[in-house]
């Protein structure tokens, strides 16, 4: 019943984004907009379909449907609630069909965010190429990677129940949600690229119609790349939370160009420049998320991560050939409409630093794409098998970061058009105290090596110049001075200053050692004192959680497991962490204690900092969620780099930090339209 | 303070602050401590080998036995007194495969620490050369421009 009902949904879903898909195109091409209107229809019965879909799949897990394919591989009477609801994307099938669930969302979304221009072909194109993605996904969905297939249930079925490692923690049920939110989220922005390309309406008011859409999408990859991150360190038990590994690349590809993308748009909406370089960041941002689904799902690439390979791979690849030809195609077509009226006056300018990031960023997608996929390229050249992990990325990724950090302290006092020397010196002063002020403050705490004190002072400046711009808007607007794009971005800045900290201090300064323990033995290490109490377990009908208790300076009580599950026959760590300001003691048994005495061997990983990650991942969600509010000072469409005053004399080319000069009208823009 | 004209004091602070800057980098670098201590750098020989029989993750992140070994190995080896070169040729002669992940620099696997240097540069050169051909163009304005500029301001004055 399940399976005939999921199908069906799916089938439907198929149907309506391939019928909205070709009408919508038929009405755009043939001029006759009117029959838009089937178009919108189709749409919201797309996500009918994908929300009946993803129902029925539930109530098959938690009626244990094991008729139902995908039940019968992820589900068990033995999960618990929570992890069953979990369960639907804990492997392939179910993932894509979260995947169109959120696209799905997304589409409906659109089409009742911009109710008021639905006769708009450059809407019109943007739903049509949502709808093809759409149809893509269910293609699979009903084809190679469909979860409904009615199944035989045998007599000596044995339930599987999802991955052990992805029922072992919280954050399971949280993190790809997130992830998908993000990857999915690019293909608004992206789509609205597209009908821009094809409609010929190259200028900017595609970019301001999907920049907060943008900004989302963003904020959401970010949030589930940490979440895995997170999710990494508390389960995996290796004491790690990045460990360069395709599916954790994967993420960070699209999440590279996508930043790239959300700072050089800037400088499109401001001079009008960087057009068809935009255009390609954001076709980049889209293919590269398919690209590492193809990456992560087709089982090319090995990963600790890839917890299903199925038959989609060559279907992937397609569509990543497809969208990229057509990217490329569509650019190449409009290229005369999109070249730029503007031009950069110097590189010591806000457009100028933007192009610097965007180099930089550029830079590390290469990296991180070659990294990946070079094993693959060096196995197809003469057949050496070789592996490229974090020595080689952290080499390559510690300057790139560091120039970065310094771009982040620097670009954000920097005017647009052009700043003299006198106005960089006064601005940055006080940022330039900050960053040296941190690394004597590290060196004074016992700090040492170049990279690590470099970060912190390159990190205390970046943060000085972000808390400097925040410290002038809240003292002009009060606390709406830190909402809006610029306000938002800066808490995103200082955010990202507290992850590279914790992640630099963290990489810098972590010790491991394992030690054999007998009951009632102590150890010591870091200047922590480890003693062993006693053993336990706790049995259900699902695992086997054997522990130790383990006394760490004579205080509190921690119980590093490792855990059987019964099912898959499968032992997972369960290390357990003592979370600190500035220091993480996290504790990891390596096997259960030994059943003749007792022993255990204990791993010890002592990781300063790690904390002010997850603190930065908050800081930065948390901006991401204030620059989605419109801020105070301008609207995006308002003209300000040649701003009129209206005493008729000219203002000087537009600044972030005019108020500080207080001969100006806080907003001259709307000082302009009041008296106008 | 606030009498001084901060043009006069400024560059002097500016060159104290870079001043203290270079002193600090120097001592975190050379200064006590800095020399690599030896859990330091058994961490650093767990990042640079692969555990042989996963999916790409070192010896520190893997919690397979083979790795708790080969951590052990390092462990003892670093106390012993052994070269990194030591130690990575016994392990290299222990396993058989290439456990390395750091790829090598010479033979095709070089193209993967040559290539970034050649994008990174010649995106730079992109971007430099956007920015000199612009300025270059000199872009002056001209009569008319004025003039549209004259007209607009009227406009909005009115």
């Amino acid at each position: 019943m399940n399976s005939v009902l999921g199908f069906g949904f799916l089938v439907l879903g198929l149907t309506a984004s391939v019928l909205g898909t070709a009408g919508g195109a038929y009405a755009l091409l043939t001029q006759r907009l009117e029959l838009l209107k089937t178009v919108r229809q189709w749409t919201l019965l797309v996500g009918v379909a994908a929300l009946g879909a993803f129902v029925v799949m539930e109530v098959a897990l938690f009626q244990r449907d094991f008729s139902v394919s995908y039940v019968a591989q992820v589900g068990s009477w033995a999960t618990p609630p929570m992890f069953n609801f979990a369960a639907l994307w804990s492997s392939l099938e179910g993932s894509l069909l979260l995947w169109t669930l959120v696209l799905a969302g997304y589409l409906v979304a659109v089409l009742f965010k911009f109710r008021d221009r639905h006769d708009d072909p450059l809407f019109g194109w943007a739903l049509v190429i949502m709808l093809a993605v759409s149809s893509f996904f269910f293609i699979l969905l009903v084809g190679p990677a469909n979860p409904f297939v009615s199944v035989e249930v045998p007599a000596d079925f044995v339930e599987q129940g999802p991955n052990p490692l992805l029922q072992n923690h919280l954050l399971m049920a949280f993190h790809p949600p997130m992830l998908y939110l993000g990857y999915v989220g690019f293909t608004v922005p992206f789509a609205f690229a597209a009908a821009a390309l094809i409609t010929g309406r190259v200028g900017e008011g595609w970019l301001v119609a999907t920049r907060r859409w943008t900004v989302a999408a963003w904020g959401f990859l970010t949030a589930g790349i940490l979440l895995g991150a997170w999710w990494s360190y508390e389960v995996l038990g290796w004491g790690g939370y990045w460990a360069w590994d395709p599916v954790e690349n994967a993420s960070l590809l699209p999440w590279l160009t996508g930043t790239a993308f959300i700072h050089s748009v800037m400088v499109q909406e401001r001079r009008g420049m960087l057009r068809v370089w935009n255009l390609s960041l954001l076709c980049a941002t889209f293919s590269l998320t398919i690209l590492g689904t193809f990456l992560t799902r087709s089982g090319v690439v090995e990963s600790v991560h890839a917890f299903s390979n199925g038959a989609i791979g060559p279907f992937l690849l397609a569509f990543f050939a497809v969208v990229t030809a057509l990217s490329v195609g569509l650019i190449a077509w409009r290229g005369d409409e999109l070249r730029s009226p503007g031009a950069i006056d110097s590189p010591v300018s806000r457009e100028g630093s933007f192009l610097a990031n965007n180099v930089l960023f550029g830079a590390l997608a290469f990296v991180v794409m070659l990294g990946t996929v070079f094993p693959l390229l060096a196995e197809l050249w003469d057949g050496s098998r070789l592996t490229i992990g974090r020595p080689y990325f952290d080499s390559m990724a510690r300057p790139i970061g560091l120039t970065v950090l310094f771009l982040m302290a620097a670009a954000p006092v920097l005017p647009w058009r052009r700043a003299s020397t006198e106005l960089l010196t006064t601005r940055l002063f006080w940022p330039t105290v900050a960053g040296v002020g941190a690394m004597a403050l590290s060196v004074a705490l016992g700090g040492r090596g170049f990279y690590p004190v470099l970060t912190f002072g390159l990190g205390g400046f970046a943060a000085g110049a972000a808390g400097r711009q925040l410290g002038l808007a809240t003292r002009r607007q009060g606390i709406s001075g830190l909402v809006g794009r610029t306000n938002g971005g800066m808490i995103v800045h200082i955010g990202v200053v507290l992850v590279a900290v914790g992640m630099a201090a963290s990489a810098s300064y972590e010790s491991d050692r394992t030690f054999e323990l007998k009951i009632g033995e102590s150890v010591s290490m870091g200047g922590h004192e480890f003693r062993y109490l006693e053993p336990g377990a706790d049995i259900n009908d699902r695992r086997l959680r054997a522990y130790a208790l383990i006394e760490i300076d004579g205080g509190d009580v921690y119980a590093p497991a490792t855990t059987r599950y019964r099912q898959q026959g499968m032992i997972v760590p369960t290390p357990s962490v003592r979370t600190g300001f500035t220091e993480d003691v996290y504790l990891v048994l390596d096997g259960a204690p030994a059943p003749e005495d007792d022993s255990i061997r204990l791993r010890v990983i002592l990781s300063p900092m790690v904390a002010w990650i997850w603190a930065g991942g908050m800081l930065m969600a948390l901006g991401t969620l204030f620059a989605l509010f419109p801020g105070s000072r301008r609207r995006p469409i308002d003209p300000t780099s040649l701003a009129i005053h209206t005493s008729g004399k000219p203002t000087p080319p537009s600044d972030p930090e005019q108020p500080e000069d207080p001969q100006q009208p806080e907003d001259r823009t709307s000082a302009v339209v009041g008296n106008g | 303070m606030s009498a001084v004209n901060p043009q006069s004091w400024r560059p002097l602070a500016y060159a104290g602050l870079m001043a203290a800057a270079l002193g600090l980098l120097l001592v975190a670098s050379f200064g006590g401590g800095g020399h690599e201590s030896e859990l330091e750098r058994v961490q650093r020989l767990n990042d640079s080998f692969a555990c042989p029989v996963c999916d790409g993750e070192s010896v520190a992140a893997s919690n397979t036995a083979v790795s708790a070994n080969i951590r052990q190995f390092i462990d003892e080896q670093v106390q012993a007194g052994s070269t990194d070169q030591e130690i990575r040729d016994a392990l290299l002669a222990a396993y058989k495969v290439d456990i390395l992940l750091n790829p090598p620099a010479d033979g095709f696997a070089g193209l993967v620490w040559i290539l970034p240097v050649v994008m990174g540069s010649l995106g730079a050169v992109a971007a430099a050369a956007a920015m000199t051909r612009a300025r270059r163009a000199g872009r002056k304005a001209t009569d008319d421009d004025r003039r549209l500029v004259e007209e607009a301001r009227q406009v909005v004055v009115e």
